[in-house]
């Protein structure tokens, strides 16, 4: 091998389409706008639309559907899970309890991702909980620490990054993930320190061991109190209020101090920028887009709002080199189905197979988050997927199925959980017909069309389409069929299933 | 990089539908395995198990014989009468004593000491650095997965050169070449569709036209990937359906996992790299409690893989070996747990295995900012197993040319 095996490749992941011309990527897109343009700014800025969201963004016009976007609106949709979410700590606690609040926890947040009339502010909640991550159960933090953290994201979602740095140094959650809440004067515990340098602000290279050192007896003294709602509390008693050095300076720098004088390191910037750009634009930005944002972040004072408003009108955004460049995550990919099939709730079973997917609502694998990309595509997660898909567009709804109609309530849902049949429901999703409303039955080209337009903009090669017509006129030994009110259904939902087993479903 | 695969999709699958294709699909992966094992580590395979979050390697291997050790650790060492003794100065952590028998045959191997230079303190740097076996660098690819690539080189593509269990893709089995499977448990590992759907399905994920509407990067990616999947998945249960485990294994995930690669190992369809992982041994608070539950995963699991292996005869086609990104800091915390630090040990399992210990314990007090002094290129351990056990050369896999050793 002549080639330097270690430089590796990775040039496939990097952005297709036309080079980009930094002067202009971030200037107003002011090219044809389409419904499937609507479509790409409503995965990317949410998760995914139904086909009248679609539709409502693609008549309203670029400029118009992105304020609708960044300009929330209140909502009626509960803060709190519904149900019993306390729990216990240590070796008697009751693990069917735990459970329980657990997945009324994790199906709260899938809820909000769906029903919400907010999407970029869940988005935002997303991302946030991906970027200042905590898990669920981990380190002692309790089901309400994480509805409080997730709450707290909520409400800074598009706001100033460098003051939800600081929230997010207090946040219950997040002391007890990181082990701040052992960090003391005496016997300092770095956790903190380390992860907010490395993870949440700075990135490697700029900062070293010994700051790290140094910033971790700035945040001594942060702990939790349980008795009194699980809050953070500062105790004096446990802080380090000697002189430390950090980044070049000194002083008797309190946690406070050390998240201000993060936030005037140029790097500071440029790592977000880059973080932004890899979940809203594609994987792999080049330094010049990443330089760019960074200075526009800058010059916002940190203002989020603004930074996602540039990059939501921009040119970059909306260029074939933008356009379906990300590979959904589970989570995107298990909301924007329900969205395309009209469901109205999304059922504990969905919280399995996002597990099986590899993300776990509120238990990302470690404080880096999910790594995402490549990685997302693997044989045993593309196998996840496709099942589960195929699981929710077979899927009876499930007030049908069951017979009840009480599953919207949190708590006998719970106890339906108890019996096996709940959890296999995969959703509630609206009829077949509806899918393809205004499609005529003695019209197989047209419903398949529908189908493909439905799940992936008609982003499909014409092999594709044939494979899908031909799946609407024969039956599986290969003789013509068509259809009738008999098969109708059935063929409706399988031709969904099989679109969204179609590759550019896997991508946002 | 991806003509090659798409013309074996073309060739070798496109048409396929039904058990007998399947099967003859299944045949022809066996014949390949059996014809590129005329190369040297013939029929050979490594698994690399992950002791994921930096294990302590003081109190796994335990240098009960050094005063310092318990001056150091005052509330969570393991008490010498504690230790599973290996000589007068080293020992096992008592949880680890399943694996005893193992060290007694000689088929296991420690390796002290172990680690790399400018030791880096992030579990996500230094398990990236572990897993692409570059320390100054920042590549793509892990070396596993570059050895596949090189060893596969020429011939056509096997779909389980590499299985790596769990649901993510690890960074040391990605491959410029290589489709590395990842299996979480047999009975999720399939697409299930109705009958009527199936040949439609197959002909979609078996990626059916490249003439999309759209540019992705990623495209191609997803197309083969699905494509592999569907193809594996249909194989995978054949593979096994003949493989009985001669022992209970316990009932973890590690357990499990490595029941499923015993059952792969005896399908003898050429897998050259297997990857599983444990944890999280991040204990920075009540190390005790939570590593010496995972050790006792990793010793009983380990133990039961090479007693089922040793009964399906095939114990000596297959080295394990653990890494773990960096070990703990010699001072315990207030916390009774640990912070990051850096040397640690590596076992090494197998027929093929020198058993035995390995260079000399890190001092306890001749520290490097209070953490041990690593004295193993962990590059030279990767190399020995290349060169030794695999049979290829290491330096096209490595970058460089790294000493030997001789523990294989």
């Amino acid at each position: 091998m002549s080639v330097d095996p270690l430089t590796g490749t990775g040039a496939e992941y990097r952005p297709a389409g036309p080079a980009l011309d930094i002067n202009v990527a971030l200037d107003a897109y002011k090219g044809p706008w389409s419904p499937r343009l609507a479509a790409h700014l409503l995965r990317r800025a949410g998760f995914g639309g139904s086909p009248s969201e679609i539709a409502a963004a693609g008549q309203a016009g670029m400029g118009h559907a992105v304020d609708r976007l960044v300009h929330f609106v209140p909502d009626s949709l509960p803060a709190q899970p519904q149900g019993d979410i306390s729990y216990q700590f240590g070796p008697n606690a009751d693990v069917m309890q735990r459970r329980r609040a657990y997945v009324l926890t994790g199906l709260w947040w899938v809820n909000r991702m769906l029903q919400t009339p907010n999407p970029l502010q869940e988005k935002m909640v997303y991302f946030w909980s991906n970027h200042f991550t905590s898990g669920i159960g981990q380190g002692g933090i309790s089901p309400q620490m994480m509805v409080n953290q997730n709450n707290l994201f909520r409400s800074n979602a598009l706001g100033d990054y460098a003051r939800l740095t600081h929230e997010v140094s207090r946040d219950p959650a997040m002391l007890l993930y990181l082990n701040n809440n052992q960090n003391r004067a005496q016997l300092p515990n770095e956790n903190y320190a380390r992860e907010l340098m490395e993870l949440f602000s700075l990135g490697v290279g700029n900062y070293t061991e010994a700051d790290i050192r140094e910033s971790a007896r700035a945040f001594t003294g942060w702990t939790v109190n349980r008795r009194f709602g699980e809050t953070a509390v500062f105790n004096p008693r446990f802080h380090d209020d000697g002189s430390k050095t950090f980044l070049g300076r000194t002083g008797n720098f309190t946690g406070d101090d050390i998240v201000d004088i993060i936030m005037q390191q140029p790097a500071t910037a440029k790592y977000m920028a880059r973080k932004f750009a890899r979940a809203f634009i594609y994987d792999d930005p080049e330094p010049e887009l990443v330089n760019a944002l960074a200075d526009r972040f800058r010059a916002a004072r940190y203002d989020v709002g603004v930074l996602m408003n540039v990059i939501l009108r921009s040119n970059v955004f909306y260029s074939d080199r933008a356009y379906r460049a990300i590979v959904k995550t589970p989570l995107e990919l298990v909301i924007g189905a329900h969205k395309s099939l009209g469901a109205t709730r999304v059922e504990p079973a969905a919280l399995a197979a996002l597990d099986r997917m590899g993300q776990t609502p509120m238990r990302p694998p470690n404080v880096a988050g999910w790594p995402g990309g490549a990685l997302w595509v693997n044989t045993g997660t593309l196998l996840m997927r496709v099942n589960y898909l195929n699981q929710l567009a077979l899927a009876k709804s499930a007030a049908a199925a069951a017979g009840n109609t009480a599953m919207g309530d949190g708590a006998t849902m719970m106890d339906d959980m108890a019996s096996q049949q709940a959890l296999r429901m995969p959703a509630n999703v609206a009829d077949p017909s509806q899918w393809v409303s205004g499609v005529k039955m003695d019209d197989p080209a047209g419903l398949t069309d529908r189908v493909l337009w439905m799940t992936v903009q008609g982003d499909a090669t014409p092999q594709q389409r044939q494979t899908i017509l031909s799946y609407v006129q024969t039956d599986s030994v290969g003789n013509k069929v068509s259809l009738s009110m008999e098969n109708f259904e059935e063929k409706v939902r399988g031709a969904m299933s099989l679109a969204f087993a179609l590759p550019a479903y896997q991508l946002s | 990089m991806m003509s090659n695969r798409r013309q074996f999709i073309v060739q070798s699958i496109g048409g396929f539908a039904g058990f007998l294709a399947i099967d003859s699909i299944f045949a022809r992966a066996a014949r390949a395995a059996a014809a590129s094992g005329a190369a040297a580590g013939a029929g050979r395979s490594l698994l690399v198990v992950n002791l994921q979050g930096g294990n302590d390697g003081l109190n796994t291997l335990v240098p009960f014989g050094d005063p310092q050790y318990y001056r150091v650790r005052p509330t969570i060492n393991v008490a010498a009468s504690d230790v599973v003794r290996l000589d007068s100065e080293i020992g096992l952590n008592p949880k680890l004593a399943p694996l005893k028998p193992l060290f007694d045959q000689q088929r296991m191997a420690i390796l002290q000491g172990v680690h790399y230079p400018n030791p880096n303190l992030s579990h996500f740097r230094s398990t990236e650095i572990w897993q692409t076996a570059a320390p100054d660098k920042y590549v793509d690819t892990g070396w596993a997965g570059r050895y596949l690539d090189f060893a596969g080189r020429g011939t056509a593509p096997n779909l389980f050169a590499g299985v790596a269990v769990g649901p993510v893709l690890p960074k040391i089995m990605v491959a410029d070449k290589t489709d590395v499977p990842t299996i979480g448990d047999l009975r999720g590992f399939r697409f299930n569709g109705t009958r009527d759907e199936q040949a439609e399905a197959d002909k979609i994920l078996g990626g059916d036209g490249y003439k999309y509407p759209f540019q992705s990067p990623y495209l191609s990616l997803v197309q083969d990937v699905e494509n592999h999947a569907h193809a594996a998945s249909t194989q995978l249960p054949h593979m096994v359906a003949g493989y009985k485990p001669a022992i209970e294994y316990p009932k973890t995930p590690f357990g499990q996992g490595l029941n499923l690669i015993a059952g792969i190992i005896n399908a003898n369809v050429g897998t050259k790299v297997f990857y599983i992982s444990l944890g999280s041994f991040d204990t920075h608070v009540g190390q005790r409690a939570a590593q010496d539950r995972l050790l006792d995963q990793l010793a009983t699991g380990i133990s039961a893989f090479y007693q089922d292996l040793a009964a399906h005869k095939v114990d000596d086609r297959v080295l394990t070996m653990t890494f773990s990104e960096f070990g703990r800091r010699v001072e315990e915390n207030a916390n009774r747990g640990t912070d990051h630090g850096t040397a640690a040990p590596m076992f090494l399992f197998g027929g093929g295995v020198k058993g035995g210990l390995y260079g000399d314990h890190p001092s306890l007090t001749d520290l490097d900012y209070g953490n041990l002094k690593w004295h193993t290129d962990f590059r030279s351990v990767y190399a020995t197993v290349l060169e030794r056990w695999l049979g290829v050369g290491s330096q096209p896999v490595l970058g460089s040319q790294f000493s030997t050793m001789n523990f294989v």
